[in-house]
């Protein structure tokens, strides 16, 4: 298609779709109303279980089928990245050259990582008390990791990050959300049934049941999923080079 | 039973998490074996539950049973469609991984378990769909099985065009995923409510349909139809086809843009078929035009392509078009067509495409000018691609046949005639290329037009050319055939099927499928049309070869992402012009 002809389809489209939701938009319940049917039954049934933090009782208990899935996305996105990124027979691998760092900010990334690093782990593990959780926190202590290349360079970050280890860890944190699956399963009454353990006291790390056991797997899976494959871009960025002459 | 349904889910997850936490140490042997048999105990898993559907399962996760009519939790239905549509996903995986044992040349360095592993989230994706009852549970297992798609397809990175598109696949199938999710957030908007059943309902007792409603059925369908590749949404799919192994064109083909139609099925039968949904004159009138649209432009591209992957793909949307025409009719004799149809092409189109992998891994080219006369020896797989083509066209008693002739009769008049001349031009294709490329027919076929996609140099996907077809490489379309076959063959399955769909469906009448003198007559007219087509396109290659009205219409299939996304946002528009009626009145 000339771009005349494009731009024409995609003005009516653009333009059909548009008051297709500018017409729907006054339907829609107004901003602020004081009924949340779905959300007073939330909150009660994250209430009769122990679980402070309502969204993380909806993500590890009410809904927890649907994080499944989620974690079945990121999974496939590491394996499907893992394939993608590979070396590849015209490719070659190149040793970085290690690139002088200015000296304030080696310093403050060796001073953030430990407490980046930290507050990625505390994230993680309040997920049922306080906002966050096991996607939050795996983003924040996966990336803090990674402050190192930019303190230090790029083989101080691969000695810390063994790439392997991240992809075994990515798995078995999905495996163990399935078998806690599977237990509730065997030893309760339905595939990730909440109804195992003690839900404890309210608003106590220990509380909610299962809902730590999923956020820590979720937790677990998700730093590894980040580290990996940003390790995958960075490798093409950085090593991986196309053979001269092919 | 039913606290086994979601096992369908975790259970082939699990084994994608193994392997992947073994692949570094197993080795290539070990863990193509492990996939094959994680992939074949989830299809019996899902047809011990198919077996055991009536009256359908259903199970809440977690053991969140609705307490005074109101749940929290996710619900998943096991009932015929669904536990059949997991049935045939997991049966097509476990086929693609049989076929592509010991395939691939390049695995990744130290993860031979990645393309099973792949291939068993793909299973999963598949199988949670076809089981959802919620509608957001739907969108995350449908964003699971697309996820998984776009990296199978662009798994030989060494080719730019393998990248490209697979890119393509993926840009027009997130727009497709955001314009659903958009949809979905609409109607939970109206309702406060994520699972299908009491969604519909809170339609219902919010009363007439109105803008809201509309631009919710619009957005929901058009995410289901760009999967379903429905004109004009259906860009992505031939050039997603061209590039991706023929295992996995197998399952894109076989399953997954038929699950686009089954989701379509799914959300107006639960969600918009009440008094407050969209009026069933004008959900018709849309899902009508667009199949027929998508069965001509299918059959004509189907007809004009020479890259024998790519001729396949068109077919696919093809037979895709008349899908929505079998669901859209919204009856339930054309329900039951449609799902033996779906079953029938199956099989059929998998073992199409199995046998052009021998061809490209045995010749490197699946350009039917290039292959002209070069596959005489293979007399075996010959003999497996004219059988395709034939159950393409809808031969008794293949069960595209059964489907096609049920479907036909209950969409009637002028709508049959679509049927026929689209499997009887999508199958003459097909004939015309076995008639090339396996006998060498007629005149050697010159090369006309400079704007034409080309299946030379195209790499092997093995290690090396094939020298000899390995036997899984034959078995597999043989068995898939059969397979095909037995639907419309064996009596009884679509009596099963035709029981299963009405029991599912709201028609609420049962329903017996079978074969009639007139529908068999229309398919041995069909495959007759075809033969002649093909006969005649091998003899008198002028008339029927390169057409300049064709022109315009293989000019918009462009490559270019900017074309498609302009193209998927005017086909929402098209579908919400097509249902605007209803809202007006």
């Amino acid at each position: 298609m000339t771009r005349r002809v494009r731009r024409w389809v995609l003005a009516v489209g653009g333009a059909g779709l548009a008051a297709l939701l500018v017409a729907a938009c006054p339907a829609l319940p107004p901003f602020g109303g004081a009924t949340h049917p779905y959300g007073d039954r939330v909150v009660h049934e994250s209430l009769a279980r122990q679980t402070a933090n309502t969204i993380a009782s909806v993500n590890f208990d009410q809904r927890a089928f649907d994080t499944l899935g989620e974690l079945g996305i990121l999974f496939a996105s590491v394996i499907g990245t893992v394939v993608l990124l590979r070396q590849t027979r015209d490719e070659r691998r190149a040793a970085p050259e290690p690139a002088a760092v200015s000296l304030p900010v080696r310093r403050y990334a060796l001073i953030v990582l430990p407490v980046a690093l930290l507050t990625g782990l505390y994230v993680v593990a309040h997920g049922q008390l306080s906002p966050g959780g096991g996607f939050q926190g795996g983003v924040v202590a996966a990336t803090a990791l990674h402050l190192l290349y930019l303190g230090a360079d790029y083989r101080a970050l691969e000695n810390v990050r063994p790439i392997g280890l991240y992809e075994v860890g990515d798995a078995l944190a999905a495996s163990g959300y399935l078998v806690t699956g599977f237990a509730g399963l065997l030893g309760g009454t339905a595939f990730l049934a909440n109804t195992l353990l003690p839900y404890g006291t309210f608003n106590t790390l220990a509380s909610g049941g299962t809902v730590p056991l999923l956020n820590a797997a979720i937790g677990m899976e998700v730093a590894c999923a980040v580290v990996v494959l940003l390790a995958r871009f960075l490798d093409q960025a950085v090593e991986i080079e196309k053979e001269s002459g092919s | 039973m039913n606290h086994l349904l979601p096992l369908l889910v975790a259970a082939p997850l699990l084994g994608a998490a193994l392997l992947v936490a073994g692949g570094r140490r197993l080795p290539r042997a070990v863990a193509e074996p492990v996939g094959c048999v994680v992939s074949a105990g989830t299809a019996a898993l899902a047809i011990v539950l198919l077996l055991n559907s009536s009256p359908p399962l259903v199970e809440w996760v977690g053991g969140w049973a609705p307490k005074d009519g109101e749940s929290v939790g996710i619900v998943l239905v096991g009932d015929g469609p669904g536990l059949g549509m997991a049935a045939l996903a997991s049966l097509l995986t476990l086929a693609a991984l049989v076929y592509s044992w010991r395939y691939f040349d390049e695995p990744p360095r130290r993860h031979a378990g990645s393309f099973p592993a792949l291939m068993l989230l793909f299973q999963t994706g598949m199988c949670g769909f076809a089981v959802a009852g919620d509608l957001f549970d739907a969108f995350v297992f449908f964003e699971l099985m697309s996820v998984v798609a776009y990296a199978l397809t662009g798994h030989r990175v060494e080719e730019a065009k393998a990248v490209q598109g697979a890119l393509t696949f993926g840009v027009v199938n997130s727009l497709g995923a955001y314009a659903m999710l958009l949809g979905i957030a609409l109607l939970y908007a109206r309702t406060g409510e994520l699972a299908m059943v009491k969604i519909g309902r809170g339609l219902d007792a919010h009363g007439g349909p109105d803008a809201l409603t509309l631009a919710a059925f619009v957005l929901v369908l058009t995410g289901l139809l760009v999967k379903a590749a429905a004109v004009p949404f259906h860009f992505w799919l031939p050039d997603a086809h061209a590039v991706a192994p023929t295992p996995v064109c197998m399952l894109l083909s076989g399953v997954l843009v038929e699950m686009g139609a089954y989701g379509v099925w799914r959300v107006y039968g639960t969600v918009f078929d009440g008094p407050g949904g969209i009026p069933a004159a004008d959900v018709e009138r849309a899902l009508v035009v667009l199949g027929v649209l998508t069965g001509l432009v299918g059959a004509v591209m189907c007809w004009y392509q020479r890259h024998i992957k790519r001729l396949l793909a068109y077919s696919t949307v093809a037979h895709m078009g008349l899908f929505v025409i079998g669901i859209g009719s919204l009856t339930p004799e054309a329900d039951d067509g449609t799902a033996l149809y779906i079953l029938g092409h199956a099989g059929v189109k998998a073992a199409l495409f199995a046998c052009t992998g021998i061809l490209l891994d045995r010749y490197g080219s699946v350009d039917e000018h290039a292959l002209y006369g070069r596959a005489r020896s293979l007399r075996g797989v010959a003999v497996l691609f004219v059988l395709g083509a034939l159950g393409l066209a809808g031969l008794p008693p293949f069960g595209t046949g059964l489907g096609k002739a049920v479907t036909e009769e209950a969409v009637g008049g002028p709508l049959s005639v679509v049927f026929v001349v689209v499997s009887a031009v999508t199958a003459g294709a097909v004939l015309r290329v076995a008639a090339h490329v396996f006998l060498g027919a007629g005149p050697e076929p010159r090369d006309v037009s400079a704007y034409e996609t080309t299946g030379i140099r195209e790499e092997p996907e093995t290690r090396h050319r094939l020298s000899r077809v390995p036997d899984t490489m034959t078995v597999v379309p043989a068995l898939l055939l059969a397979g095909s076959l037995a639907v419309g063959a064996v009596p009884g399955v679509a009596r099963l099927v035709g029981h299963a769909v009405s029991e599912a469906g709201s028609g609420g009448a049962f329903t017996s499928p079978h074969w009639t003198p007139a529908g068999v007559l229309l398919g041995l007219l069909s495959t007759v049309l075809a033969l002649g087509l093909a006969a005649l396109a091998v003899s008198r290659p002028e008339p029927f070869g390169e057409q300049p009205w064709t022109e315009p219409l293989r000019r918009l299939q462009s490559g270019h992402i900017g074309d498609y996304v302009a193209w998927t946002l005017a086909g929402a528009t098209l579908l919400g012009a097509l249902a605007l009626p209803g809202i007006l009145s």
